[in-house]
């Protein structure tokens, strides 16, 4: 048994696809390449795959990671060919290499970064003023809802950086990079902060996720 | 955001499930519009998980595409939430491979598998922009339908330009041959018509008039064109054998109904149950071969990577050679860790054997479906099960490990009393105390009984006979409530209001095709799905274009009436259907045609065409 770390890219044709259904479709895929995947043991045994933090449903990645456990000796560049193959259209495996069985996804994944375009509903002035005027306070509270009922959560301390990358008439592009892990906040969430503190200028219906990489330790 | 993706995009983002409208799934195909003569909506009125559980969807959709000149793609009827933001966005219906809308097309296609999904049929051309009534189109394109609620044409005559009758493999690349040419041509709309009407197994309804009676009742189906036929033949695929079956199939991203292969192993049914309509209207019975279906089955595991392939018939236990395939099956992809499903289990000792191999690769369910709870009324519907049958099958069920046991019934079928819903009770417990002398006790026993309520459908022995009338169905489905109350004993019912609608509509002229355009005026859709239905709504629907529902559903007809369907042959001869009928009400049975013809009529029906019995000899 060998574990695999798999760097991949979802692109606009497949961003609707949830989380739940990208491992039906990895693991239809190792069937249809005819690889071996290991398989827990146990009463309900299932497939040794494990996925980096969920991206949300409608946002494209070039930089997502999985780890795929198999059962047999196959060269990283091989499995990533054979699995190319027969991947459905806009799913690609762009980098894969062996790692320590021991060795989980989870505890490897640091921070990610972000490009978010969002349409504007008025014109706004000064924004690169007002971010950083946001970005200096110490809390950054937005409601979250939980088990227990809604409840304000402060999402600072996972902002790394948010900055405008490109300004058109009517949308912005944004840099987002955040820490992720227990409690993190997606780029959405920190969006939607900077909007009602600006005063409501951007349209949150409308707007393109995008994860550009995902950064491991 | 102008062009339309961009919109549904936008749109997606709001809505739950949004790969049910983004198409790109594995193995959809992907072609340019612009370089094809022919573009095909192929239309399904239900959602997409239901949709693309349907067979004949796969198998017509890759037939098509195989054709360089024809790009079929699909539509589904998008879910409430999403047609309220296309609605409110001006967004038209669009196919899912290339997000075009369907006034683009050459063709849109209808399956008609329901009764109550018409008025999505009707809603789907609205949100589309397309003039719900034929009369009212001009240009393109042309909005035809097949499937087999199309054998009765009538009630959606107003809304089809034509019905393609029978088995669709054939005639759909002669309709598509005679438009290439009549594109070029440069032809009229009306001309078109004329021409298919002229393809056989193809049905133009504004060529034919329905003349009634002061009764009500049809006089006559009159043909008001020169030259079409005066009935309209249904299609079969003779070679079978060797008919086109896909080798790939679509695999959706999301969970749909039926989320593994279909390999479609034999059509038709031998055993001539008298309420099915499948049983008659798919006749004759042809197979593939043993050899055929394992090259098919190893091509779509390769190239689906499904985990499960279900052996799909409307009798797989039936296949000639079932043990010997389902355990090649088994053998050859156990390793692989793919699992075999047979859609339907038949009530004896082969087909429980038959579970225990499908057992070693996956759990598998245990059904059967009696359909009548005693002997008498499984003899009046032809269903040639014995009692002894199910509690031998249950007991070897229960040896062999199963604890749970899913049990189908039909109520309101002809002839019924109270003692024969009384004889569902009975058989339930009579299996309670199998388990008990099996295992020793009821421990981890789960028994779910389902009753449908049985609809009288075309071209069925059982076409003459009145439903039940919602009031007897509420009373007997209480009295299953209220009997059959006990911890391992579960009871499902169906919602009598959506069978009698069915009823209506499956035996309904083109007076009931105006009511089913008013319940949508009224806000109907969806009325398969019970949470949707407003009945309320057909009652005022009914009542407005003076239509009473219970003269379609609940009146017994004389052998002698002419029926809105008699327009349309479907091979099965209608002496064969009166004798079935007579003998239903004297509770004799007919075996299986398997073991000797029972003279259905199917075998003369064509040149060429050659059923399971005849082939023997």
């Amino acid at each position: 048994m060998k574990r695999l770390r798999n760097k991949y890219t979802k692109d606009e044709r497949v961003k609707f696809i949830s989380h739940l259904d990208l491992l039906r479709v990895f693991q239809r895929a190792l069937r249809r390449a005819n690889i071996k995947v290991a398989f827990s043991k146990g009463f309900n045994p299932h497939p040794k795959i494990s996925f980096g933090p969920a991206l949300v449903v409608g946002a494209t990645t070039e930089g997502d990671y999985m780890d795929i456990d198999v059962e047999e000796d196959i060269s990283p560049e091989e499995f990533r060919k054979k699995m190319n193959k027969v991947l459905p259209p806009g799913i690609e495996i762009v980098e894969s290499y062996e790692v320590e069985l021991n060795d989980a996804l989870s505890t490897k994944i640091k921070g990610a970064e972000y490009i978010l375009q969002v349409n504007v509903k008025k014109s706004i002035k000064d924004i690169q003023n007002k971010i950083e005027e946001f970005m200096k306070r110490d809390i950054i509270e937005i409601e979250k809802e939980s088990k227990s009922g809604r409840k304000m959560v402060n999402i600072r301390p996972y902002v790394l950086e948010l900055k405008v990358i490109y300004e058109a008439e009517n949308y912005f592009k944004f840099y987002i990079k955040l820490k992720l892990g227990e409690g993190a906040p997606n780029p959405l969430h920190l969006l939607k902060a900077l909007n009602d503190y600006i005063g409501d200028l951007f349209d949150m219906d409308f707007y393109k996720l995008h994860r550009k990489n995902t950064i491991l330790e | 955001m102008n062009n339309l993706k961009d919109k549904i995009d936008a749109l997606l983002m709001k809505v739950s499930k949004p790969t049910r409208y983004t198409g790109g799934e594995l193995n959809s195909s992907i072609k340019n519009p612009e370089e094809v003569k022919v573009r095909f909506a192929f239309a399904f009125p239900d959602v997409y998980e239901v949709g693309m559980s349907h067979l004949g969807l796969r198998i017509l959709y890759h037939l098509l595409n195989k054709r360089e000149d024809v790009y079929c793609e699909r539509v589904f009827a998008p879910w409430l939430d999403m047609e309220k933001l296309m609605r409110e966005n001006d967004i038209p219906l669009f196919s899912l491979e290339t997000k075009t809308t369907l006034d683009k097309f050459d063709f849109i296609g209808f399956t008609l598998q329901y009764e109550l999904s018409y008025t999505n049929v009707i809603n789907m051309l609205n949100l589309a922009g397309i003039p719900i009534l034929s009369r009212d189109r001009k240009g393109l394109p042309f909005v035809i339908a097949g499937g087999p609620c199309a054998y009765n044409p009538a009630p959606l005559s107003d809304v089809i330009d034509f019905f393609v009758m029978g088995e669709g493999e054939e005639v759909i690349n002669e309709i598509i041959d005679a438009y290439i040419d009549w594109k070029k041509r440069g032809g009229e709309r009306e001309e078109f018509l004329q021409i298919v009407s002229q393809i056989k197994g193809v049905y133009v309804p504004k060529y034919y008039m329905e003349v009634y009676n002061q009764d009500g009742t049809i006089k006559e189906i009159r043909p008001i064109k020169k030259g079409v036929p005066e009935k309209v033949k249904k299609r079969i695929v003779k070679d079978f054998g060797n008919a086109y079956h896909p080798e790939e199939q679509i695999v959706p991203f999301m969970d749909i109904v039926h989320d593994r292969i279909m390999l479609e192993i034999f059509r038709g049914c031998t055993r001539g149950c008298r309420f099915c309509q499948a049983g008659m209207i798919y006749r004759p019975v042809r197979e593939k071969s043993k050899e055929k279906i394992l090259d098919l089955a190893d091509k779509l595991i390769k190239s689906t990577g499904y985990e499960e392939i279900s052996l799909t018939s409307l009798s797989t236990c039936d296949y000639s050679q079932i043990e010997d395939l389902v355990k090649k099956l088994i053998d050859k992809y156990k390793d692989k860790g793919v699992g075999v499903s047979i859609p339907s289990t038949r009530v004896d000792a082969v087909s429980i054997n038959l579970l225990k191999e499908i057992q070693k690769v996956r759990k598998t369910g245990l059904t059967l479906a009696p359909e009548a709870g005693t002997q008498r009324l499984r003899d009046v519907i032809n269903k040639g099960i014995t009692e002894e049958d199910i509690l031998e099958a249950t007991k070897e069920a229960f040896s062999a490990g199963w604890t749970n046991v899913k049990l189908y019934f039909m109520i309101g079928l002809p002839t019924e009393m109270m003692e024969d819903v009384e004889g569902i009770v009975d058989l339930a417990y009579k299996i309670v105390d199998n388990y008990k002398e099996v295992k020793g006790s009821v421990k981890n026993l789960k028994i779910t009984i389902s009753t449908s309520t049985f609809v009288p459908k075309p071209f069925t022995p059982f076409q003459w006979t009145a439903q039940d009338s919602i009031k007897d169905i509420v009373e007997k489905q209480d009295l299953l409530k209220k009997k059959l109350k006990s911890k391992v004993l579960k009871y499902n019912w169906h919602n009598p209001y959506m069978s009698f609608l069915e009823a209506v509509i499956s035996r309904g002229d083109r007076k009931v095709g105006k009511a089913i355009i008013k319940a949508w005026e009224k806000g109907c859709k969806f009325d398969g799905w019970e949470e949707y239905l407003n009945y309320d709504k057909w009652e005022e629907a009914f009542k407005e274009v003076g239509v009473n529902p219970h003269f379609y559903a609940n009146r017994e007809r004389s052998l002698e009436e002419v029926f809105p369907w008699d327009v349309i042959d479907v091979g099965v001869d209608k002496r064969y259907l009166i004798r079935e009928y007579k003998k239903s009400q004297e509770g004799r049975i007919t075996p299986d045609c398997r073991l000797y013809c029972t003279g259905c009529g199917v075998k003369d029906f064509d040149e060429g065409v050659v059923c399971f019995e005849a082939s023997k000899k």
